[in-house]
C-alpha cells in the first residue's frame, strides 16, 4: 500500500528556555566553587533560620504556599497530617509496602511502590475530584446538594461525589470523627464546615466523609491548587506507609497469608 | 458509632474472605498455569510469541502471530535511547543517583504516563478516531470533523493522534506503514480516516498524523479498545528508558548535565527572616 504521503520529518525549532527557573529555591554557591552550594534560601528564607525557628509542617507548607502558615492553619494542616499519616494495614496502598517488606524487595523501593498503588482514582487520585467537587458546590447550602443528588434514579451512595460516599458499604466512622474533630478546631473554615454539615446528611444514606474528602476540605480552605492534592495526601500517607512495609523485613514469606490452592479456583481451564 | 451498613452487604464480603476466583488463569501446583484457558507452559510458550502471550494477558483474545509481531514492531518504535526526551531523562538521571536499573525503568515508564507524549495519549488517541469514525457514519465528512475538532481547540490543530513535541512529520509511522503493507493488513475504516483527517491538517497546518494517531487508528480496525491498547502499551517506552540508565549509570557523579548554581533561574522572595514575621 503506497504511502499517502512524504513522510518528511522537520525540526520545530521551539524556543525552549535557556535557564531552569524557580520561585521556591535559592542556592548561592560557594566562592571556588560554582557547582557548591555554601547558603540556600526556601522562598527567601535560609534554610538555618527555617531550622531554627519552624517545624517541618511549617516548612512544607512555605514549600507549597510561598509563605508560612498562620498559628490556625499550622494546626488543622498538622492534625489532618496525624489523622490521615496512615492509611492502615488493609489498605491496598499498604499491603502493597508489606508485600514489598515481606518479600525483601529493595527497601529503597517501598514507597515509591506503595504511593503508586495510593495514586489511584479511588485514592490519592480521588482528592484533586473532590477539591474541584467543592469549588463547584460549597456556594450551594449542603441540603440543596443532597437533595440535587437524590433526585438521580438508583443513585449509588457509594460515591455520590468525590471524598464523599461508603466503605465497605457503609458510613466511614473512622473519617466521619476525623471530619467531626477538625471542624472543631480554630482553622476549620467554610470548604470544612461545609464538607461536615454535607457528611451528617448523607448519614441516613449510609454514606458520608472519606478520608480523600477530608484532605480535599482542608487544602482547599488553605488555598491549595487541586494539582495538588493527590502528591500531597500521598505524602501524608507516607509514614504509615513505610512503617507497616518495613515492619514485615525482618519477617519470613510465610508471615503473610497465601492463599491455599484450594481456595484460588481457575476458570475456563483447558 | 454506627456505620448503617446493610447486613447483605457485610455478608457478601464475608463470602469473599480468603478465596480467590479468576478468569484470567493462574498456577495449580501439579496441574501448570494456566492463562485464559490456554497452558502457559505446554501451549504458549512452545507455539506463540511473547507478544501473543502479552496480548491475551491485556485482553483475553490470542491475536494472529502476523498481528503480535506488527504490535510489537510498535515497542520498537518506541525504543529511542536519547536521553533528552522527557521520560528517558528519568532514566538517565537514575543512572547518575546508580539507583536500580529496574527502579530507573519503571520510573521513566512511568514519567511517560504523560498527557503530552507516551502511552498516556493513546487512550484519548482511540476515542478520538472511534469517535470520528461514528461521526463520519452518521453522515459528517473527515473535513467536518476536522474542522469541528481544530474549532474546539481554538484554531490549533492539537488533535490526539497528530502533530508531535520536537518535529513536524513522524518518521516512525513511515516505518509502520511498511510493515503494515509486508504484513499484508487492508487499511481499515479507521485508519482511512485518520489518513483523511491527515490530508486535511496537512494542507492547513503541515501537520501528519503520529505513531499515536496510526497505530490507534489500526488497533480500532482490528476491534481493540481503548484501555486494551493502553493496558498492552503500558510500558512501551521502557526500551529507551533501560538504555538510558545504562550509559549512565557506570560513569562518574554529575555526568550528565551536570548544573552551576547559577544555571537555576531564582525569581522568589528576596532573601528575609522568620523572624521579621
Amino acid at each position: 500500500m503506497k504511502q499517502s504521503v512524504d513522510r518528511e520529518v522537520k525540526r520545530r525549532d521551539e524556543k525552549f528556555v535557556a535557564k531552569t527557573e524557580t520561585k521556591i529555591w535559592l542556592e548561592a554557591c560557594c566562592e571556588d566553587n560554582p557547582y557548591i552550594a555554601e547558603n540556600v534560601y526556601c522562598h527567601g528564607y535560609d534554610i538555618l533560620d527555617l531550622m531554627e525557628n519552624c517545624n517541618v509542617i511549617e516548612v512544607v507548607f512555605l514549600l507549597y504556599k510561598g509563605e508560612l502558615p498562620s498559628l490556625e492553619q499550622r494546626e488543622i494542616f498538622e492534625k489532618l497530617f496525624i489523622g490521615l499519616i496512615n492509611p492502615g494495614p488493609r489498605h491496598a496502598a499498604t499491603r502493597a509496602a508489606m508485600n514489598v517488606g515481606v518479600g525483601k524487595t529493595h527497601p529503597v523501593h517501598l514507597l515509591p511502590i506503595a504511593s503508586m498503588v495510593m495514586g489511584g482514582e479511588k485514592a490519592a487520585g480521588e482528592v484533586e475530584a473532590a477539591m474541584r467537587f467543592f469549588r463547584k458546590s460549597y456556594r450551594k447550602p449542603a441540603a440543596q446538594v443532597v437533595a440535587e443528588l437524590s433526585l438521580h434514579a438508583g443513585q449509588d451512595w457509594q460515591r455520590p461525589v468525590p471524598g464523599f460516599g461508603q466503605s465497605y458499604g457503609g458510613i466511614d466512622v473512622l473519617s466521619a470523627k476525623l471530619g467531626c474533630y477538625l471542624s472543631g478546631l480554630p482553622g476549620a473554615a467554610e470548604i470544612l464546615n461545609w464538607g461536615q454539615e454535607f457528611s451528617q446528611l448523607l448519614a441516613e444514606k449510609s454514606a458520608g466523609w472519606l478520608s480523600t474528602g477530608l484532605a480535599a476540605a482542608v487544602f482547599s480552605d488553605l488555598g491549595l491548587h487541586p494539582k495538588f492534592a493527590g502528591p500531597l495526601y500521598q505524602l501524608i500517607a507516607a509514614p504509615g506507609l513505610i512503617a507497616h512495609g518495613m515492619e514485615m523485613y525482618t519477617k519470613p514469606l510465610t508471615a503473610m497469608p497465601y492463599v491455599k490452592d484450594e481456595n484460588y479456583v481457575v476458570e475456563n481451564r483447558k | 458509632m454506627l456505620s448503617k451498613t446493610a447486613s447483605k452487604t457485610v455478608a457478601s464480603l464475608e463470602a469473599g474472605r480468603n478465596c480467590i476466583k479468576s478468569r484470567n488463569g493462574g498456577w495449580l501446583p501439579g496441574e501448570g498455569v494456566f492463562v485464559h484457558g490456554h497452558r502457559l507452559l505446554e501451549d504458549l510458550v512452545l507455539n506463540k510469541s511473547y507478544m501473543q502471550i502479552v496480548v491475551l494477558n491485556a485482553t483475553g483474545r490470542l491475536v494472529s502471530r502476523e498481528l503480535a509481531d506488527w504490535m510489537e514492531a510498535i515497542l520498537g518504535c518506541m525504543s529511542w535511547p536519547d536521553p533528552r526526551i522527557w521520560c528517558n531523562q528519568i532514566g538517565a538521571l537514575a543512572g547518575e543517583t546508580q539507583a536500580t536499573v529496574s527502579a530507573a525503568t519503571v520510573a521513566g515508564t512511568l514519567a511517560a504516563d504523560s498527557r503530552a507524549y507516551g502511552q498516556g495519549t493513546l487512550v484519548k488517541g482511540v476515542e478520538f478516531i472511534k469517535n470520528a469514525l461514528a461521526k463520519q457514519q452518521q453522515g459528517k465528512t473527515a473535513v467536518e470533523i476536522t474542522a469541528e475538532e481544530i474549532k474546539s481547540n481554538r484554531g490549533k490543530p492539537n488533535i490526539m493522534g497528530f502533530a508531535r513535541p520536537l518535529a513536524q512529520g513522524d518518521e516512525r509511522v513511515a516505518a509502520m506503514e511498511k510493515l503494515t503493507e509486508k504484513l499484508g493488513f487492508k487499511r481499515g475504516p479507521h485508519l482511512q480516516l485518520a489518513y483523511d483527517i491527515e490530508a486535511e491538517l496537512l494542507a492547513q497546518f503541515g501537520e501528519s498524523m503520529n505513531i499515536a494517531g496510526y497505530m490507534s487508528a489500526f488497533l480500532a480496525d482490528h476491534n481493540f479498545s481503548a484501555s486494551e491498547i493502553y493496558s498492552v502499551y503500558a510500558v512501551s517506552v521502557m526500551s529507551g528508558v533501560m538504555a538510558c540508565h545504562v550509559e549512565y549509570a557506570d560513569q562518574p557523579a554529575h555526568s550528565f548535565l551536570p548544573l552551576r548554581c547559577d544555571d537555576i533561574n531564582y525569581t522568589g522572595t528576596p532573601v528575609r527572616s522568620v523572624k521579621s514575621i
